[in-house]
C-alpha cells in the first residue's frame, strides 16, 4: 500500500531503529573495529592489525573454553533436545499428563540466577541434596566437592543446564507433535503399528523441521553460554569450566584487555554465525521434507 | 499400548521426582535453621515460620531490587511494544524506499548474539554516561528485544487480509489512524507473545545488569540475589527463604498464564 506520504513509514520505523541502532548495530561494529587495537580501554588505543586474533589463536585457555562449550553442546543436546523429545513422546502418548508439561517449563522462566545459587546449594558438599541422597543409600563416600572438583564441574553445569531446558524443548516438540494429523498415526496403528514405532517412525520424521530448530538453539545457544557457567563455578577450578563468553567477560572488565577481548568477540560472533549459516545450506537442501 | 503406561507413569514419575527435588528442597529449607538444613536434608521442617520471608524481603533488601526490576521490565516491555510495532506496521503494510534493507538491518539482529556487541556498548554507555543510572538498563534492553519483536509482529501483521487497511483507507483513514484503529486492536494475541519474553527476558538478563550496575540501589533481581548470596553466604535458611520469595510468585503467575507463557518463550523459535 501507498503511504499517505512519503515519509510517514520512516517515521514510523524510527523509533525502533534509533533504539536499535544505538543499542545493537553501533556497537556491534565498535566491536570489530576495536578487535584491532590494543586497548585497555582508557589510554590511546594502539593499531595493532590481526595481532589479537593471532594471539586468541595461540591462548590455550580461549582454546580449550571452545572444547569446554563443545562438550557441553554435544552433553545438551542429550540432556535437553533428546531427552525433551523422548518426555514430549510420552506427555503426546496419552490424556493426563498435561499437567507434567506444564510443570516441567518451571525452570525455563526462573532467572538462571536463581538456579545457579540453588544448584550451588544441590551441590553442596556439606549439605547439598545430593550428599543427603548418598548419605542416605549409604554410600557417603561417593561424596564429592562436585562445582570444585575438575573431573566433574563441567558434567555438573551440564547436568543442570538438562535440568532447565529439557521443559523447554518439551514444549516446543509437544507444539511439533499436536501438528501431526491424527489420521496417519491413526491409520498406522490400525495396521498394527505400536506405539513407539509410530513415535519414531512416523511422528518424530514428521516435525523434522522442529528438531533440526532445537538442534540450530541449542547449539548456537550452548556457544554463548555464560549465566550458569559465571555463577555456578565462574570459569573454575583452574580454568575447567571455561567456556568462551567467560573468558571474554574475565578479560574486558578483570584485565582490562578491551581490543583483545573484542576479537574473542568476533570469533564466538562469527562461530554463531557461521553454524546459523550452515545450517539454513543444510535445510536449503532438505526443503522437500513436511513442513511443520 | 494401554498396558505399558505405568512403564510411562514410573519413568515420567522418576524424572519429576528428580526435576522437583530441588524446588522443594528449596522451599522446606527456607523454614529450617542451619543445623537441620545439615542434618536433615530430607525431612519437614520442625516448625513452620513465614517471618524468614519477611527477612529476606525488607532486612535483605530484596523488596529494592524487586522494585528495580518491576520498573525496567515495565518500561523496557512498553517501550519494545510500541516501537517494535509500529516498525512492523511500515515493514508489513507499505511500500516505500528502502524498506528490504531496513528489514534486512533489523534481521540481522535476530542472528546477532550478545557478545557481539556488549564491549563497544559499555564503552559507549560509559563514555555517555549512561551506565549506573535507575534506568541505564532500559535502552540495552529495548535493542535487544526489538528484532524479534519486529519480526513477529510483522509476520501477525502480514496475516491480516489487505482489504481491512484500503477500506480504511477509502475511509479516509490517516496511516496512524490505520495503525491505532486498525493494526494495533488486530495485534492482541501478538501483543501477548511479545509481552513474554520480552518482560521474562528482561526479568532475568544478568550480563549486562551485572556490567551496568553497581550501585546498590539500581540493582536488579538477578544481579541484587547475587550479592545477597555473597553478603550473607553461611546463613543458608536465609537464602532458601530469598530463592523462595523469588521463585513462588513467578510460578504463580506461570500458571495462571501458562499458555500465553509458553507461547511467548516459545513461538519465537518456532516461527
Amino acid at each position: 500500500m501507498k503511504p499517505s506520504s512519503r515519509w510517514t513509514p520512516y517515521l514510523f520505523i524510527a523509533p525502533a531503529l534509533f533504539f536499535f541502532a544505538f543499542a545493537v548495530l553501533l556497537p556491534m561494529v565498535g566491536t570489530v573495529f576495536a578487535s584491532f587495537f590494543q586497548w585497555d580501554g582508557f589510554h590511546e588505543p594502539i593499531f595493532v592489525g590481526f595481532r589479537n586474533y593471532g594471539r586468541a589463536l595461540q591462548d590455550t585457555i580461549f582454546l580449550q573454553s571452545f572444547w569446554h562449550v563443545g562438550i557441553y553442546v554435544i552433553a545438551t543436546i542429550f540432556l535437553e533436545v533428546a531427552i525433551g523429545l523422548i518426555l514430549a513422546g510420552i506427555v503426546t502418548s496419552r490424556k493426563g499428563f498435561n499437567s507434567y508439561r506444564i510443570a516441567l517449563f518451571i525452570p525455563v522462566l526462573l532467572p538462571t540466577v536463581v538456579i545457579s545459587v540453588l544448584w550451588r546449594f544441590v551441590f553442596n558438599a556439606d549439605f547439598g541434596l545430593i550428599k543427603g541422597f548418598l548419605d542416605a543409600i549409604g554410600k557417603p563416600e561417593w561424596n564429592h566437592v562436585w562445582l570444585g572438583d575438575k573431573r566433574f564441574a563441567l558434567l555438573a553445569i551440564c547436568f543442570v543446564s538438562g535440568w532447565i531446558y529439557a521443559g523447554f524443548y518439551l514444549a516446543i516438540f509437544y507444539a511439533g507433535l499436536q501438528r501431526v494429523p491424527k489420521e496417519i498415526t491413526e491409520a498406522a496403528a490400525i495396521d498394527g503399528a505400536k506405539s513407539w514405532k509410530i513415535f519414531w517412525k512416523i511422528k518424530v520424521p514428521m516435525i523434522r523441521r522442529v528438531w533440526e530448530v532445537s538442534l540450530l538453539i541449542c547449539i548456537t545457544g550452548g556457544i554463548q553460554g555464560f549465566d550458569l557457567f559465571y555463577i555456578m563455578t565462574n570459569g573454575g577450578p583452574y580454568y575447567a569450566t571455561e567456556v568462551p563468553t567467560t573468558y571474554m567477560v574475565r578479560s574486558v572488565f578483570r584485565d582490562g584487555e578491551v581490543g583483545f577481548g573484542s576479537s574473542l568477540a568476533v570469533i564466538v560472533t562469527s562461530a554463531v554465525l557461521i553454524i546459523g549459516f550452515i545450517y539454513s545450506k543444510v535445510r536449503a537442501k532438505s526443503a522437500e521434507a513436511v513442513e511443520y | 499400548m494401554k498396558k505399558f503406561s505405568w512403564v510411562f507413569h514410573l519413568l515420567l514419575s522418576i524424572y519429576s521426582l528428580f526435576f522437583a527435588a530441588p524446588l522443594i528442597w528449596m522451599a522446606l529449607s527456607a523454614f529450617k535453621g542451619n543445623d537441620e538444613i545439615f542434618d536433615k536434608p530430607f525431612s519437614l521442617p520442625h516448625s513452620y515460620n513465614f517471618k524468614v520471608f519477611l527477612d529476606a524481603w525488607s532486612v535483605g533488601g530484596l523488596s529494592k531490587y524487586f522494585i528495580n526490576s518491576a520498573l525496567i521490565t515495565g518500561i523496557s516491555t512498553l517501550v519494545v511494544l510500541l516501537s517494535a510495532s509500529l516498525a512492523a506496521f511500515a515493514f508489513s503494510r507499505f511500500d516505500f524506499k528502502g524498506s528490504k534493507q531496513l528489514l534486512m538491518l533489523f534481521m540481522i539482529g535476530l542472528l546477532l548474539p550478545i557478545q557481539s556487541y556488549f564491549i563497544s556498548q559499555n564503552k559507549l554507555f560509559e563514555y555517555l554516561h549512561l551506565k549506573d543510572h535507575k534506568l541505564s538498563l532500559v535502552i540495552p534492553y529495548v535493542g535487544l528485544g526489538i528484532p524479534l519483536a519486529t519480526w513477529l509482529f510483522k509476520a501477525y501483521l502480514d496475516s491480516l487480509p489487505k482489504e481491512l487497511f484500503e477500506a480504511a483507507r477509502v475511509d479516509g483513514g490517516s496511516d496512524f489512524a490505520m495503525y491505532r484503529y486498525v493494526a494495533a486492536p488486530l495485534l492482541k494475541p501478538g501483543i501477548a507473545t511479545v509481552a513474554v519474553f520480552t518482560a521474562l527476558g528482561t526479568w532475568n538478563e544478568f550480563l549486562l545488569a551485572m556490567i551496568y550496575i553497581q550501585n546498590e540501589s539500581y540493582k536488579t533481581i538477578p544481579i541484587g540475589l547475587l550479592t545477597f548470596s555473597s553478603r550473607y553466604s553461611t546463613d543458608y535458611q536465609l537464602l532458601f527463604a530469598a530463592l523462595t520469595v523469588i521463585t513462588i510468585p513467578m510460578i504463580i503467575i506461570y500458571i495462571a498464564f501458562n499458555r500465553q507463557i509458553v507461547a511467548g518463550l516459545t513461538e519465537g523459535s518456532l516461527k
